[in-house]
């Protein structure tokens, strides 16, 4: 029993030594060009396929994915963030991508063995020493849940035209707000100093976006007062009299004991972006964007306005319908 | 009431000295059970149901249907909604953290609370009665004396439970309506340039969003109502005094005084912080 123990201990020391030569001495070779040695690529990717499909979350929390808004944001972030390894469809992957190790594979062809869950699962959460990144900003599977909805019209061939690759500044910018409704805002209604503070939250992770911190790192920080300029345009038309009768209403002018009333901070329909005002303009603002960001309030992922957190924190779902359906009807 | 306790003395006394003194020794065992029972037993159960049906009869009913003013207090953590309904009103007069009532006048306290259970209290005035969320409660106070009295939440209701208090003012009849009806107006214009600029600065901070002036465009519901907040005698429902220095060490303080209370502190510039301190002191 004893010269058992005694040689395992021995064993063990050898190994241990061994394994520090290896890291200490670079004995490893970590060539791409050498690859993998036979069977190791087979255990990796079997072990991918098993650790996304035990994570991936429940298909019941799919959302609706056929919205034309939806897949057209998921296209925008798609061209700047994921072609350069995937490629877009179609075209044909620059050599030096397809030299990886792993090759990041051609999206229509990556996206055939997954389903929406997991499909989702992989974007938020990227894959290990794959080079495949996760989402940049935490909690925000809602915007996951945009390029999903376009991975899933590349595999029914319903995508729409995806913004050039290669759009910069205001352009690319333009690509999305203005041209897609839905999740994406309208920038016209607020102040430039509203935008153009919100361009550095973004960029510095303090608003969570991982669509707009990407799109807010593409431009160089300098442009970011004249981009904010261009797109408040004041272009909205100044409503007089929004109506102030119905749920929506009651709660936007008057709040509840529970929910603070809206028009306070964020200002009155016929104050256009007035700049005394603390809060952004809402009236006119797109629907699905609004009742988003209420939720992300409420739900405290997002957090860099402590009053917009309380007012935000016991908002019902109807609420939130009832606030988001108000203030985009009126102002348009 | 008393003839009857002078009775009853007399008799229990005189049989005391007829059994000691007058005529001592044995008493005659035929009468004994029958004065055992008749006068140990059914005497007193006559007598006291007697007094009982009477003394019921005559005690008056706190939770009888009033006349008069109704007072309705809404717990909320950790703050008093008070809402006045002198006799015929058809909606209510807004105030907080203030309970003013007449001098020798019955008046009703209606008892509700928002989220959890509290206590209403005014240890000078009258017992306590929890208030419940979802359910209603009443007490009835008929103060005598003129004066201010310390009211407090008497159920530990969250982690600003010792702070939730509040001034119970009685005042004599004639001052009480007229103060009423003050309470009733909406808020006075304010006096000065600072007050001026302290109002927009409440409504430019959004400090409407959560608390009514009335006259203005702040109509909040969620914090307490402050048209006539000047004219109360605490601050952060007797958190503090209301003066001019309370009131800006509030604004910029009140998460530190109050944990967790849902006013978050306002970082202002100290002449702004002035001039809304001044507005507000200047709510009469």
């Amino acid at each position: 029993m004893k010269s058992v123990i005694l040689t395992l201990a021995v064993l063990a020391a050898l190994g241990l030594a061994g394994a520090a030569a290896v890291v200490g001495f670079g004995l490893y070779n970590v060539s791409a060009a050498a690859g993998h040695l036979p069977g190791v690529s087979f255990v990796l990717h079997t072990t991918f396929r098993n650790s996304v499909a035990l994570r991936a979350p429940p298909e019941e929390e799919v959302p609706p994915l056929d919205d034309p808004d939806l897949v057209a944001l998921g296209a925008g972030h798609y061209a700047t963030a994921c072609a350069g390894c995937h490629g877009v469809p179609g075209a044909a992957r620059s050599a030096t991508v397809r030299a990886m190790v792993p090759e990041p594979p051609a999206i229509t062809e990556a996206v055939a063995h997954w389903q929406p869950n997991e499909l989702h699962w992989i974007v938020e959460n990227g894959v290990k020493m794959s080079g495949m990144p996760a989402w940049p900003a935490r909690n925000r599977k809602d915007e996951v849940w945009s390029v999903v909805a376009y991975l899933e019209a590349l595999k029914t061939g319903t995508t729409p035209e995806m913004p050039s690759t290669r759009l910069a500044g205001e352009a690319y910018c333009r690509s999305c707000h203005g041209e897609v409704g839905g999740p994406v805002p309208r920038l016209d209604i607020q102040t430039p100093d509203y935008l153009e503070a919100q361009l550095g939250a973004y960029l510095s992770g303090e608003r969570p976006s991982g669509i707009m911190a990407q799109a807010a790192s593409l431009v160089p920080e300098e442009r970011f007062a004249s981009l904010a300029e261009a797109f408040s345009a004041g272009t909205a038309a100044p409503v007089d009299e929004a109506p102030r009768e119905g749920p929506g209403a009651e709660l936007a002018w008057r709040g509840t004991r529970a929910v603070p009333a809206c028009i306070a901070c964020h200002g009155t329909a016929s104050e256009a972006a007035a700049p005394g005002r603390k809060g952004p303009r809402l009236f006119g603002q797109s629907r699905v964007f609004l009742a988003t960001q209420l939720r992300l309030w409420r739900d405290g992922t997002l957090s860099h306005d402590r009053l917009m957190s309380a007012a935000a924190a016991e908002l019902t779902e109807e609420d939130i319908d009832a606030l988001s359906r108000y203030f985009s009807a009126t102002g348009q | 009431m008393l003839a009857g306790a002078v009775v009853l003395w007399l008799f229990v006394n005189g049989a005391f000295y007829f059994m000691s003194r007058i005529r001592p020794g044995r008493f005659d065992q035929t009468y004994a059970p029958h004065i055992l029972i008749g006068g140990g037993i059914i005497l007193p159960v006559v007598i006291l149901s007697a007094l009982l049906v009477w003394g019921l009869g005559i005690l008056t009913d706190p939770r009888r249907p009033g006349d008069g003013l109704v007072v309705r207090v809404t717990g909320e953590q950790w703050w008093w909604r008070v809402e006045y309904w002198p006799e015929g009103a058809t909606e209510p007069i807004i105030s907080a953290n203030e309970i003013r009532l007449p001098a020798g006048q019955r008046a009703e306290i209606h008892l509700t609370s928002d989220k959890v259970i509290h206590s209403f209290w005014i240890p000078a005035l009258g017992g306590k009665m929890d208030m419940f969320p979802g359910r209603d409660t009443m007490i009835s106070l008929a103060p005598e004396k003129v004066g201010t009295y310390r009211g407090q939440c008497a159920e530990f209701c969250g982690a600003s439970h010792a702070w939730m208090a509040f001034s119970a003012v009685v005042m004599e009849p004639e001052a009480f309506d007229s103060w009423l009806e003050a309470e009733a107006e909406d808020a006075v214009e304010p006096a000065g340039d600072a007050a001026l600029r302290g109002r927009q600065v409440f409504l430019s901070e959004g400090c409407g969003a959560c608390h009514a002036v009335r006259g203005t465009e702040a109509v909040g519901q969620v914090g307490p109502d402050l048209t006539h907040v000047g004219s109360r005698q605490t601050l952060g429902a007797g958190r503090m005094a209301l003066t001019l220095e309370d009131l800006t060490t509030w604004i910029s303080h009140s998460e530190a005084l109050k944990p967790e209370v849902k006013m978050p502190a306002y970082d202002l510039a100290p002449d702004r912080l002035d001039d809304l301190a001044r507005y507000l002191e200047g709510l009469k």
